[in-house]
C-alpha cells in the first residue's frame, strides 16, 4: 500500500500523474473537478503558475546534487502542497489527457490508481489524516534507504534482509524513470506533460524546448550516479532524523512513528496493542528463540580435584553477600540470622544443645565412679574416705564430662602417690 | 509522636494477631483431615497394626521461619533495625545515613578492640560454646620452617609472610606439596601480590555518602571497585609468576590461579599468553579460568566482531574440553556482550537459550545485562519496551537467590527502562516481583534501594493520578524510603496537574519532617503552587497556616544557621496567601520584610493589598500603604493614589499626605 502511494507520489513529480483521471470513473471525475474547481475556480492563471513552479522545482533538484528525491524530506512539510498540486496537474492536463489515453493503459494499472484515489476522498474528509498517512508513506521509504547503507560501511552482522532492501530500492528508481527506458532519451508522456505546460505560457516554443533540454539532462544522470545520490540522500535523511531515532541500526516501526507524530504526547500508547498481541507474542518469546549449539547439553564435567571451597569461592560468596540486604525486617528474622551466627539457642528447644560429645555416653559412666577408685588408691583409711567424698561430689556435677572426671580423678590419683612417703610416715 | 508510636504498635500487634488466627483456622482442619486419614488407613489395612509416624527432624530455623512469615511490613513503623530506641529514630535521609553508619562503625570498633586484644576477652560464658564471640587469633602461633606454618599462614592470608616462608622452605631444601602451592599461588593471585588491607583496621571509607538522595547514579556505587583495580594492578615478575615458575610441573589448578589473577588485576594480554601455554602443556582448563578469560576477551580485542569471535572461540574451546559452564559462565558471556554493540542485541538470547539447554537458569543478574544490553542509558527508546515485557513475562512470580554480585542490580536497571520508557504497567510488576518470596533481598544495600524507591515514586508521579501516588506515598515514606527534595518536587506538580492543592499544608508538615524545609527552591516553588490560585476559605486558611509556618521556617536563624533569602517572589507568594485569607495583619507584617530585604514588591500585590484592605475599611492603612509604596518609589503609585482617593472616604490631613506624596513622584518622574 505504501509502496504503490509512493510510488504513485513519484509519478506526481514526474507529471505522469494526469494520465489518472481517464481510469476514474466519471463520477469520481466529476466529484474532483468540483472540488478542483471550487479550489482553485477564483483564478485559473495561479495554479498553472504554480504548477510550472512546480516544474521547475523538479529541474532544479535534479541537477542539484540531491536528485529529486533529495527534496523528500523538505517536503514533509509541503506534503499538502504535493496533493494540492496533483490536482492542479489533473486540472492542467485536462486537455491532453485523451492523447495520452493510450500510453497510460500501458503505464497505470487499477490498483495503483485506488489507493490515489482513497486518498483524494480523504483529502476532502481530512486532511490530518491525509498528511499523516503520506508521511507514513515517507517514512517507509527512509527505513529502506536507511537500511542500504550498511552494505557501503559493511557491518559483521549478519543481515538476511538485505535483498528486499535492493529490490525496494530499485523499485523507486524504476518508478521514477518508468517509462524513460523505452525511448531514447525523453518518455513521450513527460513530453507531452512539457508541451502542455509550455503552451501555457507566452513563448511557447522557447518554452517547451527549454523543458525538454532540462528534462534531458535529467535523464542523462547515469545510473550509478543515481544509485550513489540514493545513499547520499540516505545519509542526509538519516542526519534529519538524528532527533528521533539516533540509533539507526535498529528496525524502525513505522506506525507506530506515525502514532508519535500524531499525538505528539512524548510517549507511544500500544501497551494496548501489546497486550492484545500478548498471546501471538508469547508464542514467539525470544526466550525460546534458537541457541548457539556449541554446547551439548548431558555432558559431565571432568572430575576435577576439588579440595573444599578455595580462596576465589569464598570471595564470591562475601561478594554476593556484600551487595544483597542481609538487613533483618523483624524480630524473628533477626533471630534467625543469630541462629545462623550460632549466638542462639536453637529451636526446637533442645537441653542438650551443644552437648553433642556427650550424647553417646550413657549415665550410669557419670554417677557409679567407684570403678575408678579400685586400682591404686588404699582400700581404706582417710584417703579412700576422701576419695569417696570426691566422686560423690563428681556424680552430681552435671557441668562435666565424663573425661573430666576421670581427668579429676587421676589428678588425686597422682597427687596422693607422689605424697606417699609424707602419708607412710604420718600413720602408715 | 509517642502517642502514634503505641497506636502503630497497637495496630501492629492486631494485624499479626489476626493472621495468626487466620493461620490457625487454615490448619486445624488440615489437622483433623490428617489424623482422620491416619485414623482410616489401618481400619482397611489390618486392625492391629499401629503406624507410627516417622520422627521428623526440623531445621534449626524453621519455627522461626514460620513465626517471621506471619509478620507484614507496618508501613507505619520504622525500618526494624531503627527501632531500638525511638528518641534516635531517624527521620530524615541523612539523619538515617549517620544512624546506619555509626551502627555499623560501633561493631567495628567493638571487633577492631576484641581482635587487638585478645587476652581480656578469653573468658568463655557461653554454653555451649559460641565460637563468632571469641577472638580471632591474628599471630601465626606456629614459628618454626614448616609446611604446616605455611599453611597456616595461608589461612590467615598473610601473603607477605607466606611467601617468605615458603622461600625459606625451598631454601632449607624441603619441598613443598603441589596442593599447598596452588594454596599459595590462590592467596597471591587474589590479594596481587600484597597484603590484604587489615578488616579490622578502622579504615578512611570513601565517602560515597554525600548525596544519595539527589538523583544518584548507579555509576556511583561502582566507583570504589574500579578505585581499587587502578590502585593494584599486576606488576611483572612478581611472586605469583616467580613460584608458577618454580614449579617443576603445574597443574590447572595452578594455571587457573594464575589467569584468574591477571584478570582481576588487569594483565589480559599476559592471562591469555598463559592459557596458550596451558594448551602447550597438553592440559584442560577448568570452568573459572574460562569465566577469568571471557571476562577478559572484550579487553583484548577492539573490534566488536572480534571481541565476539573470541568469546564463541573460548565457548568452543570448553565445549571441546567437556567443560559443563556454569551460571557465571553465562553472566560473563553476557556482561561481555553489552560491550560488543549490535552484536549484544543479536546473540543476546542464543546465549541464553544456549544455558537454558544445559539446564542452567538465568539469575537477575543474566536479565540485568539482557535489559542493558537492549536499553543503553542515554541512548532514545525506540520500539523495545517489549523486552523488558519479555524479561518480567519470564521472571514474573518467581522467586530468585543470590548467586552473582550483579543479581542487585536488576531491579534498579529495570526500574530505569521503566522511568525512560514511562511504562507504568511494567514498574508495577518488578515491584510485585520484588515481593515475591527472598527477593527483597536482592534489591541490594541502602543506596540501591534508595535509587530504586526513588525512581519507582518519581515514575508514578509523572504517571497516576494523586489518589494512587499519595496511596504509595502513604506506603512508601518514610517508613522505607526518604524522599529527597527533587522527588518531592515531583509530587508537588502532581498535586499540581490533580489539582489537589489542598494538600499542600499535609506535604508541607512531611517536607519539613523530611529535613528539606531549606530547600530553597522547594520553598519557594510551594509558595508559587500557593499563591497561584482561590480556594475556598476553609483551604485559604490552611493555606495561611502553612504559609506562616514557613515564614517560620525564613526567620529560624537559630543555631547560626541562616537557611533560607528571601527572594521578591517567595515575599510576595507569601503576602497573597495571607491576603487570600483575609490575614491582614500577618500580610502588613510581611510587606514590612521587603523593606528589611531590600526587596521590591510588585503592582499586582500591591493592588490586591490594597482591595483587602479597602474591604475592611482601614483608611490610614491604605494610606500607609501608599506612603510604602512611594518609598520603593515604584511607577504604580500615581495609579495607587488615584485609586484610594476614588476608592476611601479620605480626611482632610490624608488628602494632604496624598496630594503631597502624588507630587514627589510627579517631580521624581
Amino acid at each position: 500500500m505504501y509502496r504503490r502511494l509512493l510510488i504513485n507520489i513519484y509519478q506526481v513529480r514526474n507529471g505522469l500523474i494526469h494520465t489518472q483521471n481517464t481510469r476514474l470513473p466519471s463520477t469520481k471525475c466529476k466529484e474532483r473537478e468540483s472540488l478542483a474547481s471550487a479550489i482553485w475556480a477564483p483564478c485559473t492563471a495561479r495554479p498553472l503558475g504554480t504548477s510550472s513552479i512546480f516544474f521547475n522545482e523538479n529541474k532544479e533538484s535534479s541537477t542539484s546534487q540531491l536528485e529529486d528525491k533529495g527534496k523528500k524530506p523538505e517536503e514533509n512539510e509541503a506534503n499538502a502542497e504535493i496533493n494540492t498540486a496533483e490536482q492542479k496537474k489533473t486540472e492542467v492536463n485536462e486537455g491532453t489527457k485523451k492523447s495520452n489515453a493510450a500510453l497510460t493503459s500501458q503505464l497505470e494499472t487499477e490498483p495503483v490508481v485506488k489507493p490515489e484515489d482513497s486518498n483524494q476522498v480523504e483529502k476532502s474528509k481530512s486532511g490530518k489524516e491525509n498528511l499523516l498517512e503520506l508521511l507514513g508513506a515517507m517514512k517507509v521509504e527512509v527505513t529502506t534507504v536507511r537500511k542500504i547503507r550498511p552494505s557501503k560501511t559493511p557491518r559483521m552482522s549478519e543481515r538476511p534482509d538485505q535483498e528486499p532492501m535492493e529490490s525496494a530500492h530499485s523499485m523507486f528508481q524504476h518508478a521514477a524513470a518508468e517509462g524513460s527506458q523505452q525511448h531514447g532519451t525523453l518518455n513521450p508522456a513527460l513530453a507531452a506533460a512539457v508541451s502542455a505546460a509550455a503552451s501555457t505560457l507566452p513563448n511557447k516554443h522557447q518554452a517547451e524546448s527549454e523543458l525538454l533540454k532540462q528534462l534531458r539532462k535529467h535523464e542523462a544522470v547515469p545510473d550509478t550516479k543515481r544509485r550513489a545520490d540514493g545513499q547520499n540522500l540516505g545519509h542526509i535523511i538519516a542526519d534529519m532524523k538524528v532527533g528521533r531515532q539516533a540509533n539507526g541500526r535498529s528496525n524502525a516501526r513505522p506506525t507506530s512513528q506515525i502514532r508519535f507524530d500524531d499525538d505528539g504526547k512524548g510517549y507511544t500508547q500500544d501497551r494496548g496493542i501489546i497486550g492484545e498481541l500478548d498471546g501471538v507474542r508469547r508464542r514467539k518469546s525470544p526466550f525460546t528463540s534458537k541457541r548457539l549449539n556449541i554446547f551439548t547439553a548431558g555432558v559431565e564435567q571432568d572430575a576435577l580435584s576439588h579440595l573444599g571451597p578455595t580462596l576465589w569461592d569464598i570471595d564470591l560468596a562475601n561478594q554476593i553477600v556484600q551487595t544483597t540486604n542481609q538487613m533483618p525486617r523483624n524480630g524473628f528474622e533477626e533471630m534467625i540470622q543469630w541462629t545462623k551466627e550460632g549466638k542462639l539457642w536453637q529451636y526446637p528447644i533442645n537441653n542438650e544443645a551443644g552437648l553433642e560429645e556427650e550424647a553417646s555416653v550413657p549415665f550410669h559412666e557419670h554417677v557409679f565412679l567407684e570403678k575408678h577408685l579400685d586400682e591404686s588408691f588404699p582400700r581404706q583409711g582417710p584417703v579412700r574416705h576422701f576419695m569417696e567424698l570426691v566422686i560423690t561430689g563428681l556424680a552430681k556435677n552435671h557441668h562435666l564430662t565424663v573425661q573430666q572426671k576421670k581427668e579429676h580423678i587421676d589428678w588425686f590419683r597422682d597427687y596422693f602417690q607422689q605424697k606417699d612417703d609424707v602419708l607412710k610416715e604420718a600413720e602408715a | 509522636m509517642a502517642s502514634s508510636c503505641s497506636q502503630a504498635l497497637r495496630h501492629h500487634v492486631c494485624k499479626s494477631n489476626r493472621i495468626l488466627r487466620v493461620y490457625l483456622q487454615k490448619s486445624w482442619p488440615n489437622r483433623s483431615f490428617v489424623l482422620s486419614s491416619a485414623a482410616d488407613q489401618p481400619a482397611v489395612s489390618s486392625p492391629e497394626e499401629i503406624v507410627i509416624p516417622r520422627k521428623k527432624t526440623w531445621s534449626k530455623e524453621a519455627v522461626l521461619q514460620a513465626l517471621a512469615s506471619t509478620v507484614n511490613r507496618d508501613p507505619t513503623a520504622s525500618d526494624y533495625r531503627l527501632q531500638d530506641d525511638p528518641y534516635l529514630t531517624p527521620k530524615t535521609s541523612s539523619e538515617f545515613k549517620l544512624f546506619s553508619l555509626s551502627q555499623e562503625s560501633g561493631k567495628n570498633a567493638a571487633k577492631y578492640f576484641i581482635n587487638t586484644y585478645p587476652k581480656y576477652f578469653q573468658k568463655d560464658y557461653a554454653q555451649p560454646h559460641i565460637p563468632c564471640l571469641m577472638p580471632e587469633t591474628l599471630e601465626a602461633q606456629i614459628e618454626e620452617v614448616s609446611e604446616a606454618a605455611l599453611i597456616e599462614r595461608i589461612q590467615m592470608r598473610k601473603v607477605k609472610a607466606a611467601v617468605d616462608l615458603y622461600d625459606q622452605l625451598l631454601q632449607a631444601g624441603t619441598s613443598v606439596s603441589l596442593d599447598v602451592t596452588n594454596q599459595l599461588l590462590d592467596l597471591i593471585c587474589f590479594y596481587g601480590d600484597s597484603d590484604p588491607a587489615q578488616e579490622n583496621v578502622p579504615e578512611q571509607r570513601n565517602e560515597e555518602t554525600e548525596d544519595i538522595q539527589d538523583e544518584p547514579q548507579a555509576k556511583k556505587g561502582r566507583a570504589p571497585k574500579a578505585n581499587d583495580l587502578l590502585k593494584a594492578t599486576w606488576k611483572e615478575n612478581n611472586n605469583a609468576e616467580r613460584i608458577f615458575a618454580l614449579l617443576s610441573e603445574p597443574n590447572p589448578h595452578s594455571y587457573s590461579a594464575l589467569i584468574r589473577g591477571m584478570v582481576k588485576y588487569g594483565a589480559y594480554s599476559k592471562a591469555f599468553s598463559i592459557y596458550t601455554d596451558l594448551l602447550n602443556n597438553r592440559l584442560k582448563a577448568d570452568v573459572h579460568t574460562f569465566n577469568a578469560l571471557i571476562t577478559a576477551a572484550p579487553e583484548v580485542k577492539e573490534k566488536y566482531n572480534e571481541k565476539w569471535e573470541l568469546i564463541v572461540d573460548l565457548l568452543k574451546q570448553m565445549a571441546e574440553q567437556k567443560v559443563k559452564p556454569n551460571l557465571l559462565t553465562l553472566n560473563t558471556v553476557l556482561k561481555a556482550l553489552r560491550r560488543c554493540g549490535t552484536l549484544g542485541k543479536s546473540q543476546a538470547f542464543p546465549v541464553i537459550s544456549e544455558m537454558k539447554a544445559l539446564s542452567i537458569e538465568p539469575s537477575l543478574a543474566s536479565y540485568n545485562h539482557l535489559l542493558a544490553i537492549f536499553y543503553k542509558p542515554g541512548a532514545p527508546i525506540q520500539g523495545q519496551t517489549d523486552i523488558l515485557q519479555e524479561v518480567m513475562n519470564e521472571v514474573s512470580g518467581k522467586s530468585f537467590t543470590p548467586q552473582d554480585p550483579d543479581d542487585a542490580q536488576f531491579f534498579i536497571t529495570a526500574l530505569r527502562i521503566c522511568l525512560d520508557t514511562k511504562d507504568m504497567e511494567q514498574a508495577y510488576r518488578v515491584h510485585e516481583l520484588l515481593g515475591v518470596g527472598e527477593n527483597w533481598r536482592l534489591l541490594g544495600n541502602d543506596f540501591q534501594q534508595n535509587i530504586y524507591h526513588a525512581r519507582f515514586f518519581s515514575l508514578l508521579c509523572m504517571m497516576e493520578n494523586i489518589d494512587v501516588v499519595l496511596k504509595w506515598y502513604r506506603d512508601l515514606v518514610p517508613s522505607v524510603y526518604y524522599p529527597s527534595s527533587n522527588v518531592m518536587r515531583d509530587l508537588l506538580q502532581a498535586l499540581d496537574t490533580d489539582n489537589r492543592l489542598d494538600l499542600i499544608p499535609q506535604i508541607w508538615k512531611d517536607i519539613k519532617q523530611l529535613g528539606h524545609g531549606n530547600r530553597q527552591k522547594l520553598v519557594e516553588e510551594l509558595l508559587t503552587l500557593m499563591a497561584r490560585e482561590k480556594h475556598n476559605q476553609e483551604v485559604q486558611e490552611s493555606l495561611a497556616e502553612c504559609a506562616l509556618d514557613i515564614k517560620k521556617m525564613y526567620d529560624a536563624g537559630d543555631r547560626g544557621k541562616v537557611m533560607l533569602s528571601w527572594t521578591a517572589t517567595s515575599l510576595s507568594d507569601l503576602t497573597s496567601v495571607l491576603l487570600a485569607a483575609q490575614r491582614r495583619q500577618d500580610a502588613w507584617e510581611m510587606l514590612k520584610l521587603f523593606k528589611a530585604h531590600n526587596r521590591v514588591p510588585s503592582e499586582e500585590l500591591l493592588n490586591k493589598f490594597l482591595t483587602c484592605i479597602k474591604d475592611s475599611g482601614d483608611v490610614d492603612q491604605a494610606v500607609e500603604l501608599v506612603q510604602i509604596t512611594a518609598g520603593f518609589c515604584l511607577p504604580e503609585t500615581p495609579k495607587l493614589i488615584q485609586r484610594v482617593q476614588q476608592e476611601f472616604e479620605l480626611s482632610e490631613q490624608q488628602k494632604n499626605i496624598l496630594s503631597d506624596l502624588e507630587l514627589q513622584t510627579f517631580n521624581s518622574d
